[in-house]
């Protein structure tokens, strides 16, 4: 029989302390994983139609909400929930900014008096091309991924279910 | 742990048999005799109910300032009214971003108890926040934090950022507008951490936008994660109190004879458990005079958690819990407000334009919380007095007074008054 490297009691003390850590990884591992599975999800492109017809009569320099049924969330699948839509039309441009404030991503509304975009929450103000000119936004007003399609020779827009800019 | 044991004087007459150690025994009428007697004196026996209570009910405590040591137990009262009510609203609540707008919105048109309850569950939170702020200003005036009592104070600013907590995420959950616009906003702010600050919030939302991810996640976090992690940090700040004893204002450890060095050595002899205070300055380590917290203590304990608790009662029931329309994302006239106890927070955010919010929210309130969880080791003088304590007393004045000078500008801002 060989010599005994190690003592009974030490053989238990540490067994003890390894199979703790077994059991801690054991269950750390899916913790962590389903805990950060956010990261990784992909949201599929989803195109919802702007409500409220064709956009060819929204006059220019004149910003207008439309609404769109959005599926924004997808994991896990969750029903489309409407969303603002401000179609605006400026020297030829069409744009179709979300009302989510680049401060706190609170809800934007054009004031026609002050000729831009107004935050309540912290007064944050937008240009009509979107550029954060006071308060305390720190980037532009976000478009929504769009699109538009010709159907009948009028002129439809179609929003996705993401944001063109990271805000 | 000898230092627990029940001194024989203090509890009545030397104990001759077990069951007449405590007051269990004492409890049952004397007309009452055979089994009923019997089956408590087995009880008490076996499980030793007598012992925990007296080793809970017979601590000396300071004789002086009883009142204003009446606000950790009313914080440990009006917490377990929020388990209380909170449980109860589980009997109506769904977290669900389809119906928890309709189950709250039931409770208010058609089930007057389940909304006087959520009344409660509400006017206990704002409640609730006052005393905890009280028991804290109470502390600090009298230095109760000092070696010692280091952890005890630490435990308690962290048990008060859980309560922080556990109000934000209860404000999320009703899903009207106003939690809906809340969710958004404080979700909203991790994302001004440089590098992993996107990360985070799209962590704490479950995507990128607010959605059922994100209610399932706050009532995750309301009913089990902060909750466990409330109980845990009271059961430590708990022990810590029954460990050294608690500490009362100055008031208590002032000498009256001509030899303080003879009087303090008398009062360490004639200390009563859980004193002498080890590891304290002797001076500070007995009080010059204690009374049991049964029923000295406890009754003014009592008096002070009754009216608070008649107070959240009244008001949960003729003001209740307020409910907004329903969560829409689509508005363009909502106009979100804070819950009043955030209003200084979102006062800062006004303050901290562009490239700066990130400064303002992380780096000046980081600041100012680590400030406050280190004061034990800023302020290490024997000195207990507040106005002998100039080095932190003038900054915490500071403190409290931008807290509120920042509630009352976010009032005007947002309410015009």
């Amino acid at each position: 029989m060989s010599e005994r490297r190690i003592t009974r009691r030490q053989f238990m003390v540490r067994g003890t302390g390894l199979l703790g850590g077994l059991i801690t990884a054991m269950v750390s591992v899916p913790a962590i994983g389903f805990l950060l599975s956010p990261l990784w999800a992909t949201t599929p492109l989803l195109w919802a139609d702007v409500q409220g017809g064709p956009i060819d009569d929204i006059p220019e320099d004149k910003p207008t909400a439309r609404i769109a049924s959005i599926q924004t969330e997808t994991n896990p699948p969750q029903p489309p929930v409407s969303r603002v839509v401000y179609v605006v039309k400026h020297q030829g441009q069409l744009y179709a900014f979300s009302n989510i404030c680049t401060h706190m991503q609170c809800d934007v509304h054009w004031d026609a008096s002050l000729d831009l975009f107004e935050c309540p929450c912290h007064g944050g103000l937008y240009s009509i091309t979107g550029r954060n000119v006071g308060g305390p936004p720190p980037q532009p007003l976000p478009q929504w991924v769009h699109r538009t399609q010709v159907r009948g020779g009028r002129t439809y827009l179609q929003v996705a279910n993401r944001l063109r800019e990271e805000i | 742990m000898s230092q627990r044991t029940v001194d024989p004087e203090r509890s009545g007459a030397a104990p001759t048999e077990p069951e007449d150690e405590g007051d269990l025994i004492g409890l049952v009428p004397q007309q009452v005799v055979g089994p009923v007697r019997q089956g408590v004196a087995w009880l008490d026996d076996r499980a030793g109910f007598s012992h925990l209570l007296h080793r809970v009910l017979y601590e000396a405590v300071p004789r002086q300032g009883g009142w204003a040591y009446t606000l950790g137990s009313a914080t440990l009262v009006l917490i377990l009214i929020q388990f209380f009510s909170g449980i109860f609203l589980l009997l109506d609540y769904v977290p669900s971003v389809s119906q928890a707008y309709s189950s709250l919105d039931f409770l208010k048109t058609s089930d007057p108890f389940g909304a006087w309850m959520r009344g409660i569950h509400l006017w206990g939170s704002y409640t609730l926040m006052f005393i905890i702020g009280a028991h804290a200003l109470r502390t600090f005036i009298s230095a109760s934090y000092k070696k010692p009592r280091e952890l005890n104070w630490v435990t308690g600013v962290f048990l008060f950022f859980i309560v922080l907590g556990m109000a934000i995420t209860g404000a999320m959950l009703p899903w009207d507008q106003a939690s809906y616009w809340t969710t958004t906003v404080v979700t909203n702010i991790p994302h001004y951490i440089p590098g992993i600050g996107n990360g985070i919030r799209t962590l704490w939302r479950g995507g990128n936008f607010v959605g059922q991810a994100t209610l399932t996640r706050s009532f995750a976090l309301h009913i089990w994660v902060l909750p466990v992690i409330l109980l845990g940090l009271i059961g430590a700040h708990i022990h810590l109190l029954w460990r050294h004893g608690e500490h009362g204002s100055w008031v208590n450890y002032r000498t009256r004879s001509a030899d303080p060095g003879g009087e303090i050595a008398e009062r360490l002899r004639n200390a009563a458990a859980p004193y002498p205070t080890r590891g304290s300055d002797p001076v500070y380590s007995v009080p010059s005079d204690t009374v049991d917290f049964f029923p000295t203590q406890l009754f003014k304990d009592t008096v002070v958690s009754a009216v608070l608790v008649i107070f959240i009662g009244v008001m949960g029931l003729i003001s209740g819990a307020p409910l907004d329309g329903p969560a829409n994302a689509a508005t363009l006239t909502y106009v979100p407000t804070p819950e009043w106890f955030y209003l200084p927070l979102d006062q800062l955010l006004v303050f901290f334009p562009l490239g700066l919010v990130g400064f303002g929210v992380f780096v000046v309130v980081g600041i100012a919380a680590t400030l406050v969880i280190a004061l034990p080791f800023i302020d290490r003088s024997p000195e207990r007095h507040p106005i002998r304590r100039p080095d932190v007393l003038i900054p915490a004045l500071f403190l409290i007074g931008s807290v509120i000078y920042l509630a009352m500008l976010g009032v005007n801002r947002l309410y015009n008054l």
